[in-house]
């Protein structure tokens, strides 16, 4: 249990000495968030734990006790059921394509028996894995600029591809940047991700006009102006802004967010959660959010630097990469810096296979701590 | 480094890359987290006094809530209008509330039938988007708690108190005062104080007669408010009674009016139907103002069914119509007094007699007297209401200075007296027959007589004809009416400020002493009915009689016991009194009521009577030993004999 001890092969493989290497500072400020979101829940039901409060703390404690468990799981048995995971996540949005149910006017859901199964959400990790598996075993060169690369290119690709068409652009764009994200931490040459920073730019334009559903256009053009449909689109916008705006710098306290206690506020306890917070804790509230938020991807970076193996880096760092993203764009969205687009988020908002995702994920990235001076064989799992 | 590589500068090669870009990215996050925390700021601490504005506004709503409509008195205070507290439903009109299931629920609750049933189904479907409609009025305390009790099955229903419109007279006032009724459509203007959202308001009424209507804005005051938290469907959360705004309520009006003489005089009219008008005759005010039948303004407050209406509108003695001011009619020999004056002042000697056989050929007809008076003068001719005397009279002064003359009192004017209704009548002369007959615009020298008797073209209000009784009792200023006494407490002009009248006192006097020979000395055409007289010892009443023509009798008995009703002659009555220092005048008219003395008279003399006997002087002078006589007429001695 010294630190020593996780250095020697056979002594580090005792339970003990993995539970030790757990980052329990990590799971004390995930903990942090998942709670204040609870408490927020809790407020904006009307001081009540029902219906979001209650459900939020078990499903995190849920999950928790699951990250723990999977943590603990050897890093090579994930290596090897990256591809796998992968390859089941994108057979089930193509299910879910054909006979997903529609949601929302979004095919985004897949009823098995009494589970809601959301491909989408398992895609976001089977992409990290087997991305981080995939340049495990390419070469730095080959990782630079190689005709190699048009396999990663394809396996971001196709699941965002897939899901765009649900269509549930936020998840598309969430899937494509952190795919891009890991392939430029993999080694990819800056000229080609300037090239392709200019090639987003010039298709935007045509994939707005074409590409894009009217509602998802509709979003967009409101965006710019929320002003021009104060009763539509622009709706969610102008009353997050108010819900932000008015609860100043130490909000109107704990129970007494009018916008989120009166309905005013749309998706008050999913997407918009972090209006509803910030409403009743104001800035000072938020800033301790994002200081928790900001302490939690900078801890998840530094897991994935220390890692030994390019898979355990490149797998933890794709995780961090989807946290911090969706918070990005959540927190961007409902301040009114971004169009609405449907990403919670994470560990605050309301919703179960989100938390699942994320749950899982941090669980990948202590997983790589615990075992970052594990062998990973290259080119195939020694385990399984 | 336990780590195995089989391409160990292969491996080094892309930790350092991962390295360096993992930090790029880490910084990258954190540039966005702190420009989150920015943009934070912006929206938190610069801009949140906007967005705590914004936000208040989409908490709080303020509902609106009805000023108490203004009371309306009369002369001495006592209340002819006020407003009682009125428990009601109320039904929110929301896009969540099946109308129909509540209607169903409520039915259960509170009776109602077919018609009403429908009749609310209008309402509701005619009332704006988010106005709450007003379901049941006027509930009893046990139906208000009942449904109170069992409000949840009736969603989208609220009980609240409001306030209704009471006029404790009922129908003494009621066409002066007029009523409030529900707000229509046409109501309803784009701009201007009817363009107010009170008037969307439930329960809200507005003036629709009399001076209800004319004092509408008045007396409705301005609308306060209730400060309410809503939610974004608009339903009331909790109530800020620290943030509402008290409404203002509405000006009282106080009316020259007296309720006591008011009230008995719809009491003897009893199902007469006419009007009678009373006026002081030194300031001017309307103490009575009044038309018979009446009906219950309450009644126009609740909302009238068709079935009242019809009633009301279809009964003969036409309750609805105000006679005393829209209602024009003949004045018959009341007219007899302007006459004499446009002789006296045009120079014909009072003291001239012209002989009465009871009928007089004239112009290739005989014109009839009711009796064969004999030789008789002026005040006679008054006194016994001489057909034959006035007939030449007129013709000897001719129809423009008669005209003038009635003009000069009032006749064929329209007064200002705040309320709408009046209708002017005709004082007509050749000019006018000159402009409005172009076919006959000659004035014929037949029409002359029927003038002198108050006949022909002419047509008076009631109200015209006792501001020419209070004008020849005042004898010295052209009163005018004044029914208005103070708004909000602001006193009106009296209307004694007037312009002097412009005839001799000796010829006023001589017409005054007549008058009160008609009431008081043997031969006087009011004399003969006990009833017609005052009995209040030493004070006295002087008067006219009038009997006028509903219809041509032709070559026909003018005996009118036998004709149907509407046929009958309208009977008048003006009067004032005491006669020797006026104080009150009064018009009386009958409708259909036959002869003046016997219709009119006793009405005119019980509602002097009631002024007089609440005038501290009179009833002292009544009281108090006979004092010497102090005739305020000196030049002729009045032939009034209390003996």
């Amino acid at each position: 249990m010294t630190a020593s001890a996780i250095t020697q092969e056979g002594e580090r493989d005792r339970l003990v000495v993995k539970l030790g290497q757990i980052d329990w500072t990590f799971c004390l400020f995930i903990t942090g968030i998942a709670a204040a979101g609870a408490l927020v829940l809790y407020s904006i039901a009307g001081g009540s734990w029902s219906p979001w409060a209650g459900r939020h703390l078990i499903l995190f404690g849920v999950c928790f006790a699951l990250m723990i468990g999977l943590a603990l799981v050897d890093l090579r048995v994930w290596f090897a059921l990256a591809y796998p995971i992968y390859g089941i996540g994108v057979l089930l949005l193509l299910a879910v394509a054909v006979i997903g149910h529609s949601t929302l006017g979004a095919q985004r859901w897949l009823d098995i028996g009494p589970i809601r199964l959301q491909p989408s959400e398992i895609i976001k990790v089977g992409l990290v894995l087997a991305l981080a598996r995939f340049y495990h075993s390419l070469s730095a060169r080959n990782a630079r600029l190689s005709w190699w690369l048009l396999i990663p290119a394809a396996m971001i690709g196709l699941p965002a591809a897939i899901v765009a068409h649900q269509p549930d652009l936020g998840t598309a764009i969430l899937i494509a940047a952190t795919g891009g994200l890991i392939m430029i931490m993999a080694g990819l040459s800056l000229r080609v991700v300037g090239a392709g920073l200019l090639a987003l730019v010039a298709i935007v334009p045509p994939m707005f006009m074409f590409v894009l559903k009217a509602y998802q256009r509709a979003r967009l053009l409101t965006f710019l102006n929320p002003e021009a449909d104060r009763t539509g689109s622009g709706y969610h916008i102008i009353q997050s802004k108010i819900a932000l705006g008015s609860g100043g710098l130490l909000g109107k306290g704990f129970g007494l967010g009018t916008q989120s206690q009166l309905n005013f506020l749309p998706e008050k306890s999913t997407d918009f959660i972090f209006s509803s917070m910030a409403e009743e804790f104001g800035f000072v509230g938020c800033a301790v959010i994002l200081a928790l938020y900001a302490g939690v991807i900078f801890m998840a970076l530094r897991m994935a630097s220390i890692a030994h193996s390019h898979f355990g880096r490149l797998s933890a760092a794709g995780v961090t990469a989807t946290f911090a993203l969706c918070v990005m764009i959540n927190g961007a969205m409902v301040m009114g810096l971004a169009p609405v687009v449907g990403v919670p988020m994470p560990l605050l908002s309301y919703g179960g296979t989100v938390m699942i995702t994320m749950m899982v994920g941090f669980a990948l990235v202590l997983s790589v701590r615990v075992h970052r001076y594990s062998e990973v064989t290259r080119g195939g799992g020694a385990i399984l | 480094m336990i780590e195995p590589s089989i391409f160990m500068d292969e491996v080094n090669e892309r930790q350092g890359t991962f390295q360096r870009r993992a930090f790029l990215l880490g910084g990258g996050f954190g540039v966005g987290l702190i420009a989150l925390g920015g943009r934070l700021a912006h929206l938190q601490l610069l801009d949140a006094n906007r967005y705590k504005k914004l936000s208040e506004h989409n908490q709080f709503q303020f509902l609106l809530t009805p000023p108490p409509r203004g009371l309306i008195l009369d002369r001495n205070g006592v209340v002819l209008a006020s407003n009682r507290p009125d428990f009601r439903l109320l039904l929110a009109k929301d896009d969540h509330v099946d109308i129909d299931a509540t209607l169903a629920n409520l039915t259960t609750l509170v009776p109602m039938d077919e018609a009403r049933l429908r009749r609310l189904r209008a309402d509701i479907d005619a009332a704006p988007r988010k106005a709450p409609v007003a379901l049941v009025e006027d509930m009893t305390w046990e139906e208000f708690s009942r449904i109170n009790v069992r409000a949840p099955e009736l969603p989208g229903v609220t009980a609240d108190m409001g306030e209704v419109r009471v006029y404790p007279y009922a129908g003494a006032f009621a066409h002066v005062i007029g009523y409030v009724a529900k707000v229509s459509a046409k109501d309803v203007t784009k701009t201007g104080p009817n363009a107010e959202p009170i008037l969307l308001n439930p329960g809200f009424r507005i003036g629709k007669q009399g001076v209800e209507k004319a004092f509408d804005l008045q007396l409705r005051g301005t609308a306060g408010a209730r400060k309410v938290e809503v939610d974004v469907k608009g339903r009331v959360v909790r109530h800020d009674p620290a943030g509402d705004i008290a409404a203002i309520p509405g000006a009282p009006i106080q009316l020259t009016l007296d309720a006591d003489i008011q009230n008995r005089g719809l009491e003897i009219f009893g199902e007469d139907s006419g009007a009678a008008v009373m006026m002081d005759c030194r300031s001017g005010d309307i103490l009575c103002l009044l038309s018979a039948p009446s009906f219950d303004a309450n009644r126009f407050v609740k909302g009238l069914t068709s079935v009242e209406y019809q009633a009301l509108s279809g009964y003969d003695r036409k309750p609805l119509y105000d006679k005393a001011l829209s209602a024009t009619y003949p004045p018959g020999s009341t007219f007899k007094t302007m006459v004499s004056l446009a002789a006296l002042e045009s120079g014909v000697d009072p003291e001239l007699k012209r002989v009465c056989h009871g009928s007089w050929p004239y112009g290739g007809r005989i014109w009839h007297c009711d009796k064969v008076h004999g030789a008789v003068n002026m005040h006679d001719a008054i006194k016994t209401s001489c057909d034959i005397y006035f007939y030449q009279t007129a013709l000897a002064v001719g129809p423009d200075k008669i005209a003038a003359m009635a003009r000069q009192f009032g006749l064929g004017e329209l007064f200002d007296i705040g309320i709408p209704g009046q209708r002017p009548g005709l004082v007509p002369d050749p000019e006018y027959k000159r402009r409005h007959f172009p076919k006959d615009p000659v004035w014929h020298g037949g029409e002359t007589p029927s003038f002198g008797i108050g006949q022909g073209y002419l047509n008076l209000n009631a109200l015209q004809l006792c501001v020419m009784c209070a004008r020849l009792a005042n004898g010295a200023t052209a009163l005018q009416p004044r029914l208005i006494h103070s708004i909000g407490g602001v006193v009106q002009p009296s209307g004694a400020q007037a312009p002097a009248l412009p005839v001799a006192k000796a010829h006023l006097a001589l017409v005054r002493a007549a008058m009160a020979s008609v009431v008081n000395d043997p031969g006087g055409t009011a004399y003969t009915n006990v009833n017609s007289r005052l009995n209040l010892g030493p004070i006295k009443m002087a008067g006219k009689t009038g009997t006028a023509q509903a219809h041509s009798y032709g070559a026909g008995s003018r005996n009118t016991a036998n004709l149907a009703w509407s046929l009958k002659d309208h009977a008048w009555f003006i009067a004032f009194a005491p006669y020797d220092d006026p104080r009150y005048a009064v018009s009386v008219l009958v409708e259909h009521g036959g002869f003046g003395a016997a219709a009119a008279a006793p009405k005119a003399a019980e509602l002097l009577r009631v002024a007089l006997l609440k005038d501290a002087d009179i009833r002292a002078r009544i009281t108090a030993p006979p004092p010497p006589p102090t005739p305020v007429v000196a030049e002729k001695p009045a032939p009034v004999s209390a003996t």
